[in-house]
């Protein structure tokens, strides 16, 4: 292990990259699975289709090709629109960071967005019916009664969306980001020791997904004690 | 002025992302960051080798500042196509099929292949005059690095031979010597620093001469640049020949091998 010595402040370094990306890509995540969740579930075909659409394109294309086509193909798009209304604009840059971010949650999300229509599916019928019975807006009945009973549904398989949401960040080396694994490559270019270098990353992703596993077990036991099955 | 209100969001993304606006002074280099000895990071966090030092070099004759830029090898290209960065100094060769897409400064470093494999071996695979002989490369596993000039090399001279591709030229040293490929063609002065003289490849050696035909592999290793910029390249090419005529290349490579990796009838220009 001593090749790794000097290589430890990178892999921190790395890391916190990790957990950066992996933060704002879980908040994006949510977001889109619920926008898309709802698109799904509400009246509007429009809506319906273009969450379909959606789901469809991205749980079904590689994950690495989202993200390459969305580094190169955002920096391109971005710069010819920018330049349709002021010609001196050279160029603008999506940096690797936001558009591994934003790649790796529309990925994930669109996962996410088929767990929480299952979830939303899943609120019991005589809630809601009790809720208007007790004369709970639609906003209400959501807050109140759609929301605590669905998420209990989702967890589960929601914990899996955010190991596949970790284990991701590992891709975005491909676009330039100094995570972890792009450490250990440029470790290995200089010590041409390969298999130290990829075990410290495996351990540093086996961490961050064991804590992960560790609260959703948490969260799984809170809403157990907390859910129906308590009162 | 039609859009004011979309002229002003557009002016306003240009500062969010202002990171990748181009002043003349700074100009953005990409490299892989991982090819040792010629571009890699220390563990003290800094870039160094053959292409950095060429960088450098070059910058400081032209003038400007220089920002480095990490990109993985097969995507080099189309970053740079798309303004991730305003030159390639990644130990690119020179070929007709990349100028098609991009321009070249003049060259500042050989580019050669040679074949590795198992040292105690009796392959029959080139002949005296040095030419390689198609049959007998038939059924052989050979591991090269994807999109570099090896692989037009042998898909045009030596059908026969099965390639297998990596990414990168570390996974190329360890498949060899896993078995998985019989040989493979890389880059002989990094291959010598990086595997040949180590333990691991201390049972292999070199079973081909130095290959260096132009049409594939180009008169050299030259500075990438988008093309349309031909006062740009013109001045890195006359910077590249004050390097060779003042010393400055040889100094480089004598930091890493005992010989000098360039022509010095590309000082004459």
């Amino acid at each position: 292990m001593d090749a790794v010595t000097g290589w430890w402040d990178d892999y921190f370094w790395g890391s916190m990259i990790v957990l950066q990306v992996f933060f704002f890509s879980l908040l994006l995540m949510v977001l889109f699975g619920l926008i898309g969740a709802a698109a799904k579930l509400s009246d509007n075909r429009l809506a319906q289709k273009i969450a379909g659409a959606y789901t469809v394109i991205f749980r079904g294309t590689p994950e690495i090709l989202v993200i390459l086509l969305l580094y190169f193909g955002s920096a391109i798009t971005l710069t010819a629109i920018a330049q349709m209304f002021d010609p001196d604009i050279k160029f603008i840059d999506v940096p690797p960071m936001w558009a591994g971010t934003i790649a790796i949650a529309l990925i994930v999300g669109s996962y996410a967005t088929e767990t929480f229509r299952g979830a939303f599916l899943g609120v019991k019928p005589g809630s809601i019916e009790a809720a208007r019975a007790l004369g709970m807006s639609n906003l209400q009945t959501f807050i109140y009664i759609r929301i605590p009973e669905m998420w209990r549904l989702a967890l589960p398989p929601f914990g899996n969306h955010m190991l596949s949401l970790i284990k991701d960040t590992a891709l975005i080396s491909i676009i330039g980001l100094n995570e972890t694994f792009f450490v250990a490559k440029q470790a290995i270019g200089t010590t041409g020791e390969p298999f130290t270098m990829y075990i410290v990353v495996g351990c540093i992703y086996l961490a961050f997904s064991t804590i992960i596993t560790l609260s959703v077990m948490g969260m799984e036991k809170f809403g157990a004690r907390t859910g129906e099955g308590a009162r | 002025m039609k859009f004011p209100l979309l002229k002003s969001l557009a002016v306003g993304a240009v500062a969010l992302f202002a990171a990748g606006s181009v002043s003349a002074e700074t100009l953005r280099v990409g490299m892989e960051c991982t090819y040792a000895p010629f571009n890699y990071r220390t563990a003290d966090g800094e870039l160094a080798g053959y292409d950095v030092d060429v960088a450098k070099g070059v910058a400081e004759i032209i003038g400007a500042d220089l920002e480095f830029v990490c990109q993985q090898w097969d995507g080099m290209i189309p970053a740079l196509l798309a303004n991730k960065f305003d030159l390639i100094v990644a130990s690119m060769s020179i070929t007709d099929t990349r100028k098609e897409k991009i321009d070249f400064s003049g060259p500042y470093r050989d580019s050669v292949g040679r074949l590795i494999g198992k040292a105690d071996a009796d392959w029959k695979l080139f002949d005296d005059s040095g030419a390689p002989i198609a049959e007998n490369f038939n059924g052989l596993r050979v591991g090269l690095e994807r999109a570099s000039t090896y692989e037009n090399w042998f898909n045009a001279k030596l059908p026969g031979a099965e390639i297998v591709l990596y990414d990168g030229s570390e996974p190329l040293y360890l498949d060899l010597q896993n078995g998985r490929v019989d040989m493979i063609m890389t880059n002989p002065m990094k291959a010598q620093l990086r595997f040949l003289s180590k333990e691991a490849g201390n049972k292999f050696g070199f079973v081909s001469p130095a290959i260096s035909e132009v049409e594939f592999f180009g008169i050299g290793v030259g500075i990438g640049l988008r093309q349309g910029q031909d006062e740009l390249r013109e001045r890195l090419s006359a910077a590249i020949r004050d390097l060779i005529n003042n010393g400055s290349l040889k100094e480089y490579a004598l930091k890493i091998f005992p010989f000098q990796i360039h022509n010095d009838e590309w000082g004459k220009g």
